[in-house]
Formats: C-alpha cells, sequence, structure tokens
C-alpha cells in the first residue's frame, strides 16, 4: 500500500462525493431511515379513542368510567346513545372501542350477581385490535378488584413485570435494532456505487491501465465511505439518547468499536455488489434487497431470533445484523458488556465477516477487462 | 530486435474471437497506425497491449515478456492507454487541475520541479493552462481529448498506446493533438501505437497496420499500400460491373476499367480488400416516396437566431436558409454552437430571439413547433435505438409514433430496408449489429413519416469508409428522388466536399455560408477544404 496514492484517491472521491451532492444521501439517509421508522413502528397503543355508554349512571360505574379516563392508553368520550349509533361511530373510524355499562351495573353488583359489560374493538388491525382488547380487560379488572374488597382475593392475580424495558416503550425495542438496519443499508448502497459508476462510465480504464494494485483500490473506495459514515455511528446515537430517549446501560466504548466494525461489514458487501456488477442500478437494487430485508427481519425489531425456529433460524445466523444487534441491545438495555461471553465472540465474528468479504471481494475484482 | 514484439496474439471477448493471431514488432520511436472499420480488433488488440485484457499468445516489451494482464503489471507504469471514447478516462466533476494531480499521484510520480515543468508545458501545448480550475465536464471535446492525452502523457510512457484519440474532434483541436503527441513521443522515444478513422492521419505515420475482422490483413509504409492499390483505383464510372465498387468521386475495380486512374488514398485498401473477399455492396436504388415532391423550394428560412445560456451567448443572429434538394453541411469545431443552433431548428430549445419560417410559415406557438417536428427527420449523434427491441420492432415502435398507419409502415419498413440495405438485419438486436448497419437504420427511422427535411448529427462519427461511402450515396440519392432538404454536420473535411452548400460556424456565429467551388475560389492557396476550414480559424 502506498500512501500517497491512497490519498489521491481517496481525495478524489470525496470531492466527487461532495460536488455530485451524493454526500447529503450520506447523512440524509441513515437519518431518514432512523425518523421514519422510529416514529412509523407502533407496537403499543396509546390514546386509543373510547366511546363509553353508561346506562347506570351510578358510583360504581363512575369509578369505572373514572379509571379509563386516568389510564394513558385511553381518550375518553362518555355519552348516551345506542348501541347502534355507537356500532356506527366505529365504522366511520371515529372510535376505537366501545364499552357499554348496562343499566343495572350497580344494583347487580351489589348483589353479588354477575353483570356483563359490552366491548366493541375495532380489530381492522389485528394486532392493534388485541392490544387494545388486553388492556380494556386490564383496566376492568383492575377496577373490579378495586371496587369489590369484598370479592375473594387471590381470585384475580395479575403480576406483570418486564424486564430490562421496564417502561414497555416502543422506542426502546426498536430503536436500536433500527441502528443495526440503518447501518447495513445505508454504507453498502454508497460503496455499491463507487466501483461500478466507474465501471458504467469508463474511468475504470485508470485503474485498468495504472499500476495501482488491486488491493490498493479496494482500500481506496473503502477508506472514504467509511470515513464519512463513521460520523453517522455518533449522529444515530445522538438520535437514540436524546430524541427517542432510549437508555444507554452499556460502555460507549463497545458501541463504537462494535459500530465501526459494522460498518467494515456493511461497506465490504457494497464493494462485493460493485465487483460482480455492471451497472449502478443493478448494483443499487441488489444492495437493497441483500441489506434491507435481512436487516429488517434479522434484526430482532419484528421478532426475536431466539423463538425463530428452521430455516429461518439457520438465515439469521447466516447476516451480520444479528451479531451487531445483540451487541446492541446490551449496550442500550442490558449493559452486561465485555463480561458476556457473547459479546466477545460477536465481536470476532464481526471481524471475521469483514476479513471474508473483503477477500473476497479483492479476489474477484478483475484488473482487465471482461 | 524490436522493443516491442507482439507474437501470435489472440484476444477472445464475450465469446467472440475479436482478434486472431495478430503479429508486428515496433522499435524505440516508431509510431504505427491502426486503421480498420468498426469491429475489425484494433481495440481490442490495444487492450491485450496495454495489458488490460486477456489474451493468448506472447507480447514482450523491453525483454519482459508477458502473457496475461497480472504479468503485465510490472510494466504498467511505462505504458500509457487511452482508451476509446471521448473524455472516457475523465471524471465530470474533477478541474483540470485536479485530473493532473490525481494522475500523477495514482502513478506515484515524484511531484519535483522537472516534473512541474513537464507538466506546465503540456498544459500549455494543449491549451489548457488558462482552463486549469474548470471541471471536466463543462470542457468542449476537443478540450476534453486534449486533456486525456497530457494525463496519459503524464508518467513519460516509453509504449502508448492510443485508441481513436482524433474521432469526434474537430480539425483545429485534431491538429493541436497531434502536435503534442509528436513532440513528446520524439523527445522520449516513445513508441505510439495510434487507431484512427482519419486516412490522412494514417497516411502521416511510419506504418500502418490494415485490419480487417479479426485480422491484420496488410502492414507497410502508407506509400507502399497505396501504391499497391494504384491499378484497381478509378475516376467515378457512372455504371457498375459485378467486380467494382463506386463512392462518389472514385471507382474501384479488380478488373481494368476504361477509365482514367485516379490518386488513391489509404481508404481504397478497404474497398479493394472488400472487393478481394467478395464483400460487394449493393447499389443504391431509392424509390420515389409515397408523398408529393412538390413542396416550395425554401424549406426552412431562419433569421437571427439567438440563445443565451446565463451569460454565455451560444448563438448570435444565425441566419440560414434550407433548400428543396439540397445537402447543407453545417460546420464547426466542438463547441462552436451547432447542436444548439440545430436543436432550436429542431423545437428542442426555446428561440431567444429571431424567427423561424417553415414552408413560408413562421414558428411561434406550441401548435406551430409540433407541426414543425413532424416535418423533420433527425437522426442524433449516438443513433436513438431503443436497444431491447429488434430493429423491426424500433421501427414498428418509430411509425406508430408517428401515427403512421400500420400498413402502410409495414410497406414503407420492407421497402427502406431493402433499398438502405438492412433487411437482413431486420429481427437483430441493434447492440448486435455494426456501427453502419445501425446507421442505416437510423436513417430509415427518421425518414418513415417521409419528412421534408432530414437533421444528422455526425451520422459518420465512427462508422468505416465502405459504409460511410454508401451513406453519402444514399443522401444524395435522397437529395435527388426525394427533393428534401439535408443538413449535416461532421467532422470529416473530406465529407464536406460531398456538401451542395457549407455553413461555418465558430464561437456562435455564422463566420461563411457558400457553395464549395467558391470557397475554393475566395481561398486559392487552400489546396483541400480542411485548409479552407482552418482559415477561417487563424
Amino acid at each position: 500500500m502506498r500512501i500517497g496514492i491512497l490519498k489521491a484517491y481517496i481525495r478524489k472521491e470525496l470531492s466527487e462525493l461532495l460536488r455530485s451532492r451524493l454526500i447529503i444521501m450520506v447523512y440524509l439517509l441513515p437519518t431518514m431511515l432512523m425518523l421514519l421508522f422510529g416514529y412509523g413502528i407502533r407496537m403499543e397503543v396509546t390514546h386509543a379513542r373510547i366511546a363509553i355508554i353508561d346506562n347506570d349512571q351510578s358510583r360504581l360505574s363512575n369509578l369505572l368510567v373514572g379509571k379509563f379516563e386516568h389510564s394513558k392508553y385511553f381518550d375518553v368520550t362518555t355519552t348516551v346513545m345506542d348501541e347502534d349509533e355507537a356500532l356506527r361511530k366505529i365504522k366511520q373510524a371515529q372510535s376505537d372501542a366501545i364499552i357499554i355499562i348496562p343499566a343495572s351495573f350497580e344494583k347487580r353488583l351489589l348483589k353479588g350477581q354477575t353483570t356483563q359489560i359490552g366491548v366493541y374493538v375495532d380489530a381492522a388491525f389485528p394486532s392493534r385490535g388485541s392490544t387494545m382488547e388486553s388492556y380494556v380487560q386490564g383496566v376492568i379488572l383492575n377496577a373490579a378488584s378495586a371496587l369489590i374488597p369484598s370479592a375473594p382475593k387471590g381470585s384475580i392475580v395479575i403480576n406483570q413485570r418486564t424486564l430490562f424495558n421496564q417502561a414497555m416503550r416502543d422506542e426502546d425495542a426498536i430503536v436500536p435494532g433500527l441502528i443495526g438496519l440503518v447501518l447495513l443499508v445505508a454504507p453498502a448502497i454508497i460503496a455499491a456505487l463507487l466501483i461500478v459508476k466507474e465501471k458504467e462510465r469508463g474511468t475504470i480504464f485508470n485503474f485498468y491501465a495504472s499500476p495501482l494494485s488491486k488491493a490498493e483500490f479496494i482500500a481506496a473506495k473503502l477508506i472514504p465511505v467509511f470515513l464519512l459514515h463513521s460520523i453517522n455511528i455518533f449522529i444515530l446515537l445522538l438520535w437514540a439518547l436524546y430524541l427517542f430517549e432510549v437508555p444507554f446501560r452499556g460502555s460507549f466504548w463497545i458501541y463504537w468499536l462494535a459500530s465501526e466494525l459494522y460498518i467494515l461489514v456493511s461497506i465490504s458487501i457494497g464493494i462485493l455488489i460493485s465487483v460482480i456488477t455492471r451497472t449502478q442500478i443493478v448494483a443499487v437494487v441488489l444492495t437493497v434487497m441483500v441489506t434491507i430485508i435481512p436487516g429488517f427481519m434479522y434484526s430482532g425489531i419484528i421478532m426475536p431470533i431466539s423463538s425463530m425456529v428452521g430455516m429461518s433460524r439457520y438465515e439469521a445466523h447466516v447476516f451480520p445484523v444479528m451479531y451487531y444487534n445483540h451487541i446492541l441491545y446490551d449496550v442500550f438495555l442490558v449493559g452486561e458488556g465485555l463480561t458476556s461471553q457473547k459479546t466477545q465472540l460477536y465481536l470476532v465474528i464481526l471481524a471475521v465477516y469483514v476479513v471474508i468479504l473483503l477477500s473476497l471481494g479483492t479476489l474477484w475484482l478483475r484488473k482487465e477487462i471482461r | 530486435m524490436g522493443m516491442l514484439k507482439i507474437d501470435q496474439v489472440s484476444v477472445t471477448h464475450n465469446k467472440r474471437r475479436a482478434i486472431k493471431d495478430a503479429s508486428f514488432s515496433a522499435n524505440e520511436g516508431e509510431i504505427i497506425g491502426f486503421i480498420g472499420a468498426d469491429g475489425a480488433g484494433k481495440s481490442s488488440l490495444m487492450h491485450a497491449i496495454a495489458g488490460v485484457i486477456r489474451f493468448e499468445g506472447k507480447i514482450s516489451f523491453q525483454n519482459t515478456i508477458y502473457h496475461s494482464p497480472s504479468e503485465a503489471q510490472i510494466l504498467k507504469s511505462k505504458i500509457g492507454l487511452m482508451p476509446q471514447g471521448i473524455g472516457l478516462v475523465l471524471y465530470d466533476l474533477l478541474t483540470v487541475g485536479e485530473h493532473l494531480d490525481f494522475f500523477a499521484n495514482i502513478r506515484d510520480i515524484r511531484q519535483d520541479d522537472r516534473f512541474n515543468e513537464y507538466k506546465n508545458r503540456l498544459l500549455r501545448m494543449a491549451g489548457l493552462d488558462k482552463f486549469i480550475d474548470r471541471r471536466a465536464g463543462n470542457l468542449s471535446g476537443g478540450m476534453m481529448q486534449k486533456l486525456s492525452l497530457i494525463c496519459t502523457l503524464l508518467h513519460r510512457p516509453k509504449l502508448l498506446i492510443l485508441d481513436e484519440p482524433t474521432t469526434g474532434v474537430d480539425p483545429l483541436s485534431r491538429i493541436e493533438l497531434w502536435k503534442i503527441l509528436d513532440q513528446i513521443r520524439c523527445e522520449e522515444g516513445t513508441i505510439a501505437l495510434v487507431s484512427t478513422a482519419y486516412m490522412q492521419e494514417a497516411a502521416q505515420m511510419d506504418r500502418v497496420l490494415l485490419f480487417d475482422e479479426g485480422e491484420i490483413i496488410a502492414q507497410g509504409c502508407a506509400k507502399e499500400l497505396i501504391k499497391s492499390v494504384q491499378d484497381m483505383t478509378y475516376v467515378r464510372k457512372p455504371f457498375t460491373t459485378p467486380h467494382s465498387m463506386s463512392t462518389l468521386d472514385t471507382t474501384y475495380s479488380l478488373e481494368p476499367l476504361e477509365a482514367e486512374h485516379a490518386e488513391p488514398t489509404l481508404e481504397a485498401l478497404f474497398f479493394v480488400n472488400a472487393l478481394q473477399k467478395n464483400r460487394i455492396l449493393p447499389s443504391v436504388e431509392i424509390t420515389p416516396r409515397d408523398g408529393d415532391t412538390s413542396f416550395s423550394s425554401v424549406v426552412m428560412e431562419a433569421q437571427g437566431l439567438t440563445k443565451t445560456f446565463g451569460d454565455f451567448v451560444a448563438n448570435d443572429r444565425v441566419d440560414i436558409r434550407l433548400c428543396r434538394g439540397e445537402i447543407l453541411g453545417l460546420l464547426g469545431s466542438n463547441g462552436a454552437g451547432k447542436t444548439t443552433f440545430i436543436k432550436m431548428l429542431l423545437g428542442l430549445l426555446p428561440i431567444d430571439d429571431g424567427e423561424l419560417n417553415l414552408l413560408g410559415k413562421r414558428i411561434e406557438t406550441a401548435k406551430d413547433r409540433q407541426e414543425l417536428k413532424s416535418s423533420i427527420g433527425y437522426v442524433s449523434q449516438h443513433f436513438a435505438l431503443y436497444n431491447d427491441m429488434t430493429v423491426r420492432e424500433n421501427l414498428h415502435y418509430f411509425a406508430s409514433m408517428h401515427q403512421i398507419p400500420m400498413d402502410i409502415a409495414i410497406k414503407r419498413i420492407a421497402r427502406y430496408s431493402e433499398e438502405l440495405g438492412f433487411d437482413g438485419y431486420m429481427d437483430a438486436i441493434p447492440t448486435e449489429l455494426p456501427l453502419g448497419i445501425n446507421q442505416r437504420f437510423s436513417l430509415a427511422a427518421a425518414l418513415l413519416h417521409e419528412p421534408v427535411i432530414l437533421f444528422l448529427d455526425e451520422p459518420t462519427s465512427g462508422v468505416d469508409a465502405i459504409a460511410r461511402a454508401q451513406f453519402w450515396q444514399l443522401l444524395v440519392a435522397l437529395k435527388e428522388k426525394w427533393k428534401i432538404a439535408i443538413l449535416i454536420t461532421t467532422h470529416y473535411m473530406s465529407e464536406a466536399e460531398f456538401c451542395d452548400r457549407i455553413v461555418l460556424m465558430r464561437d456562435g456565429c455564422k463566420v461563411a455560408d457558400d457553395t464549395i467551388p467558391n470557397l475554393y475560389t475566395a481561398h486559392p492557396n487552400a489546396k483541400t477544404f480542411e485548409e479552407i476550414f482552418l482559415e477561417y480559424y487563424r
């Protein structure tokens, strides 16, 4: 490796990136993906619009309504209307759920008779529907135990405890996974463009006809993207910590090291694609296909790797995103750091990825017309 | 013992034998010209010698023998390659100065005083010293080629390989390119291999290799080669025998003819070779067109046409008149404003000032412009064909674009394909075809709607001599039978002589507009049209 040559190439790549405005994409794309997915994916339901038809208007029914009103999950409107009208409101998407308290609610309860509360939930989106349903149940059971202390103790016991994400905030579960997705996609796309652009334009002849070695050429293409995207590691961390308010319990240094390694993996994938394709459009489409889909599937955003079975489990282990995300969730939510042998192993695995991918890229790169 | 020795080199590219068993050698300081049709194997052999493509056989340079690109790696610091294509190796977004730094750096040249002096001299010779900060993307074609050349010369290569450096470059820039090349290669004792489409350039070189269908079929100095075909070259005879071929001014025949001999050029080699291999092209026959030909004698007239881009005046008050049955040649150096002018005539660029009349009617509204487009046939520099469709599908597509009824379109396509001589290629994909065939089929596409004007933007650039000669015969026949007006731009000054009238542009202005004989009278010292052209630029 001759430093002078590398510097010349890097300077050239940087000024081209700058002048072609591709630099905007380098910094806009990761942030955009982060904001779009970070705000876009919501598993929990808050502010569900709920209409309560209180036909009883008693002390107990008021208490029950109050429970709903105090929940952050519901926006309550209490009305008196007939059932058909309420159902129409759901159809018109003006209401997400309806709770109907029967006229004899208090009387029957005090007499120790069973009473029925009508609950209608809009389940057009099944997962949202079932989430709302369980919230409603939770609130009602909770209210029931408060209302009737005479009820046999222990008959309703809900003992929920969530670990690592005690607040059960979606951001905490999604945002670290998003960093794993974004840092896989964005550097790969830019890197994929770099070599294939020269092929398409014809300037690749400058490499063919010069004494430049293959390793030098790859290094010259890798370093500029690596430097530019290294900054994204910090930008994304800032978004996570201050915009999405995700806790950070691990070591910053592990986050940094793992992320730099991971960017190298991503760039190596891009370079490999760049080496085997001939046109920019094919390179971009291929990169998006091999990064976004596995990046999303195996990032742990949608489902945890441990719950995967069969082929998908093996596939998850083939793509680097799983290893990085394990480290990410650790530094953000758990904080075990290097004391965990898994983290140590996964760092090594990421480094192995870099070595293998770059060796393949150098091997497959041809210094001749094909 | 030659310094460069090519021994039985063959190149197979994309499963096609591009060049077979080529052998030649060259000594220090020699310059060797590669001539031959498009696809004859010139570029492939150049790539093999430069060590950028896999080949069979053996090449030795300065006592180093190589059989593959990887073995050639150690020689790359001594070799300079400039591949085919205007500005191909340049980065549009980098400035002239940045290019020189970049090329010096990737070759690890020590940038001492001696180098800087050399670099500045190259810049001055190329006339680029005033444009150090201009981006390559904003240079004219001629300037791009000069920049590519000096970038290739920066490391003082001992073997210089230039693939058609002058194709598509105007005569003035061409002369400057040759000046730089000759000066540097003589100082450095460089072996230069240069392919060219201009026979006058080839004639100036020490030796010429003639390529045909992947083989070197003749080599020697230009004089010897020309002499060998002198007996078969005659002044044009209007009739043809089975073993003869004619251009607009010369007839070539293997059998003796009852005619005066003409002075051959290197081009004659192609014709004689084609005759010997019995590749005789059918003579051009054009039948009268379907529509009438009795339109007015002035087909198009433009007055004071002006176009400005910001502060830059691309066209300054240009007048032009296109007459019925006339071939008008539009000449000028790269960047003189020819393309802008044609785009205004085509209605592709709005006119800033001046007026444009088509068949006596002024073009003003968008509807007028639509009408303008339907009366013009246009063949662009890079034949606008769809490379995913066959020739037949392309033509059907163009026909339906012009809303020609299918039955008429099919008849016309069949007739044109026969008359323009590409009926054997109707089901081929354009990219598989030689440039000459694509050129004729683009012409057919432009004529499908029977326009009254035909615009041709450098249609013959990169096309070989025989195809070019045929193309011109076609144009002349079209002019005579169809009475249409033809406007053509070209960088081949020898072709300009076939035009009825010449308009010469410089810096966006018209500097000459006259017939060929009148121009020769006005410039009594000029022996060729190229010299007349250059007088307008001095």
